[in-house]
């Protein structure tokens, strides 16, 4: 696939200064963290090296930590188990909805929403009923009082409250990737089906679903690694409270360098999610790549 | 030969493309340097100045933003030849921005820091200029009340001149009061509970707390702690002679959790963030709130304001003093040492801090200045509430610093979590003193 006929090294001049950018912005960055990760520093004064000792903390005597990645990979395995609900609607909305354009784009409304207005929103919606709540005063006046709850203040039940906000807010997103993964797949090979008597739910099975795979797995990719990097729905909301109870990784990160004035540890917590991020990415990869091979 | 100059002209357009794009090095511009028409003999002092002035007013409608446009603007006038560029930053944000700046020793011209611990880290990395010999001109240092300035020394070097010097009072609404049938403030920790829940039993809020910014509470929880064990508690704790399995330290967790469970706090109050809290108070939602005394003029201006007052914090079980107060020392302005103009930047430090008084006397902002201020309060209009809050800090007899101007951000931070953690579930005193001792151990 020739047809420019253009040297490679003219290509490689090319695409240098985006690389260059790429390499500024992701990769400078990422050693930079690894360097002062093994530092024990305020961010300001002198360095102390000090190895690995960042790590053995954070894994081996950090309390906040092991809660903060529990917090994030359950949150990750939520917002992946919604894919397929997403997927659901849009093969829902593709079948029986005639002008299923106008549905999509209403879903999609809250991905657009800035965060900080959607971390308001729901502050208010979830407040106690004496401040206006939505929920609380709405559960009152159908007599359900002791379903009431502080839903952002009480530790046990905090950090659903903010997955349910991040999953209500990335519904759309997926739907309108889903959708447009659907709207690609010709229709003669529908049409063939019907001739060879697979309609309805049985096309979507042997047809829609093997299809979509490809997009399926970007879906899945974007959920996991967007998760995982969450930090700004719940600085806003709860900022990692009460007593640490909504703190994800992202976030002890920030509190740890930012507040505690660790910096060196900060970029050791880093430095543990760019990791993470690769290995997830990779073993999603594979297990979709062997998935495909076994559908195609 | 050919190819050859085709290679040179792609090598070239390449080059080209790259410097353009390549990050980094964003070439400082000389617009300090512009020096206006040919004449070299002219006077170092005519020389064009930028300052950039770093400052946590971004509100133009609050006292403090005005005085700090107005004086910026008379210096201007009068120096033609200097700029002043302010960089107005919430108090969060400018903390983050700042040590990202610190972090790469790009320290604005002047810049905000806090009292004591807080600044500490900065004074050691050698980032702010000593202001002794500024603050020998024009008699400015014999403006400031005496002591304050100790805060902001290191070394016998002043590193930092304050906005204002605060003490923790107990606002609290008058006509609400009325409205339960309490007749005066509390002065003893138990009238304190009984007013709470007279003021619930009414279904009135008792108090606000901004919880989400955790100082808040910790704010309140060390005005427990002077009363049960008396000024320089963590003090002691530094020099050894006490440590936080302390009785006096459980017993003002005790004190504090008994607040909690009183229902002292409004519901979700570890997700409402400052603002929203103050909020609360200002627009007659709550009885009582705990802050400090800087709030006064936007409690005085505000809808409550005629049925404001104040009160000291009571005495707990018993014991301390209410003459003595949670001190806050305010935020305060630094001097970078790598300033390119350090001696034009201490010119208008030294100038905006002796216009600092006056100005904010006639901005009705005054009460709560670090500094001496000539004129009498309740001749120029001040209101009851400043009158009430100016007579509390005529008689302050000590006290101590919050927790994170005492203790270094590590240990500052387990305890403001430890104290928002209260909020929500009841805890073991012991245990909490003990979580303390372990922060405080393995961030020494």
């Amino acid at each position: 696939m020739n047809a420019l006929k253009v040297p490679a090294r003219t290509i490689a001049l090319f695409v240098l200064p985006c690389l260059l950018l790429y390499v500024c912005l992701v990769f400078v960055p990422i050693f930079y963290s690894m360097y002062t990760s093994t530092f024990d520093w305020n961010g300001i004064g002198v360095k102390k090296y000090i190895g690995l000792d960042n790590y053995v903390n954070i894994l081996y005597h950090d309390k906040v930590f092991w809660p903060a990645v529990k917090h994030t990979l359950l949150f990750a395995v939520f917002s992946m188990l919604e894919i397929p609900v997403a997927l659901l609607i849009a093969t829902l909305l593709n079948r029986y909805v005639r002008k299923p354009n106008f549905f999509v784009s209403a879903y999609f409304v809250p991905v657009i929403l800035s965060v900080v207005i959607i971390g308001q929103l729901w502050k208010t919606i979830y407040n106690p009923a004496s401040l206006g709540g939505m929920i609380n005063q709405t559960l009152d006046s159908l007599g359900l009082h002791s379903w009431t709850h502080s839903w952002l203040t009480e530790p046990d039940i905090a950090m659903y409250a903010l997955y349910f906000v991040a999953l209500w807010q990335y519904l759309g997103y997926h739907l309108l990737i889903q959708f447009t993964g659907i709207s690609n797949i010709p229709t003669e090979i529908y049409e063939a089906a019907k001739i060879d008597g697979a309609e309805g739910f049985k096309a979507d099975w042997h047809i829609t679903f093997p299809l979509v795979v490809p997009i399926f797995k970007i879906s899945i990719i974007l959920a996991f690694i967007g998760s995982l990097q969450s930090f700004d729905m719940i600085m806003v909301m709860t900022g990692g409270g009460p007593a640490h109870a909504t703190d994800v990784i992202a976030t002890h990160m920030y509190n740890m360098s930012f507040a505690s004035s660790k910096f060196g540890y900060g970029s050791a917590i880093a430095i543990i999610l760019v990791i993470v991020c690769l290995v997830a990415t990779v073993i999603i990869n594979t297990a979709f790549n062997k998935l495909e091979k076994k559908i195609g | 030969m050919r190819k050859s100059t085709k290679w040179m002209s792609v090598a070239l357009a390449g080059a080209l493309t790259v410097s353009l794009a390549a990050c980094g090095s964003d070439s400082k511009d000389n617009e300090t340097n512009t020096s206006n028409g040919g004449s070299t003999t002219e006077t170092p002092k005519a020389e064009n100045v930028t300052i950039t002035f770093q400052n946590i007013y971004p509100d133009p409608s609050t006292p403090a933003a005005k005085i700090l446009d107005k004086i910026v603007k008379q210096y201007e006038a009068e120096h033609t030849n200097v700029k002043i560029e302010l960089d107005s930053l919430n108090t969060d944000q400018q903390k983050a921005k700042l040590k990202t700046q610190a972090a790469s020793k790009e320290v604005p011209d002047i810049t905000i820091v806090n009292p004591a611990a807080q600044m500490k880290d900065y004074v050691d990395a050698g980032l702010f200029a000593p202001l002794n010999d500024m603050l020998d001109k024009n008699g400015l240092k014999d403006t400031f009340q005496e002591g304050i300035l100790n805060w902001y020394s290191f070394n016998d070097n002043v590193y930092a001149l304050p906005d204002g010097n605060n003490v923790a009072v107990m606002f609290y609404n008058k006509k609400l009061f009325a409205d339960a049938g309490i007749a005066a403030p509390p002065t003893t920790f138990e009238e304190l509970l009984a007013d709470v829940k007279i003021l619930k039993d009414k279904g009135i809020t008792p108090m606000v707390m901004g919880e989400k910014d955790t100082w808040t509470g910790s704010f309140l929880f060390m005005n427990i702690l002077l009363r049960t064990n008396g000024p320089g508690f963590l003090q002691s704790v530094v020099d050894g002679s006490k440590n936080f399995s302390d009785p006096a330290f459980t017993e003002a967790v005790d004190a504090f959790q008994q607040l909690v469970q009183a229902g002292a706090f409004q519901d979700g109050a570890t997700s409402m963030d400052y603002n929203a809290a103050e909020n609360l108070f200002k627009t007659g939602k709550s009885a009582m709130y705990f802050m400090g005394s800087w709030a006064t003029g936007a409690i005085d201006q505000s809808t409550i304001g005629p049925d404001a007052g104040v009160f000291k914090f009571p005495t707990v079980n018993g014991k301390g003093n209410t003459d003595e107060y949670m001190l806050a020392p305010g935020s305060a302005f630094a001097i970078s040492a790598n300033s390119k103009h350090v001696e034009a930047t201490k010119d208008f430090l030294n100038y905006f801090m002796l216009q600092f008084p006056k100005v904010s006397f006639d901005e009705k902002n005054a009460v709560t200045l670090a500094q001496k201020v000539d004129g009498d309060f309740a001749a120029a209009g001040y209101s009851p509430l400043q009158m009430e809050v100016a007579g509390i800090k005529g008689a302050v007899k000590g006290g101590d610093l919050s927790f994170d101007n005492t203790m270094n951000p590590a240990t500052s931070q387990v305890h403001l979590t430890s104290i928002q953690n209260l909020f929500v579930q009841k805890v073991d005193s012991a245990s909490v003193g003990k979580e303390h001792q372990t922060a405080y151990d393995s961030n020494k």
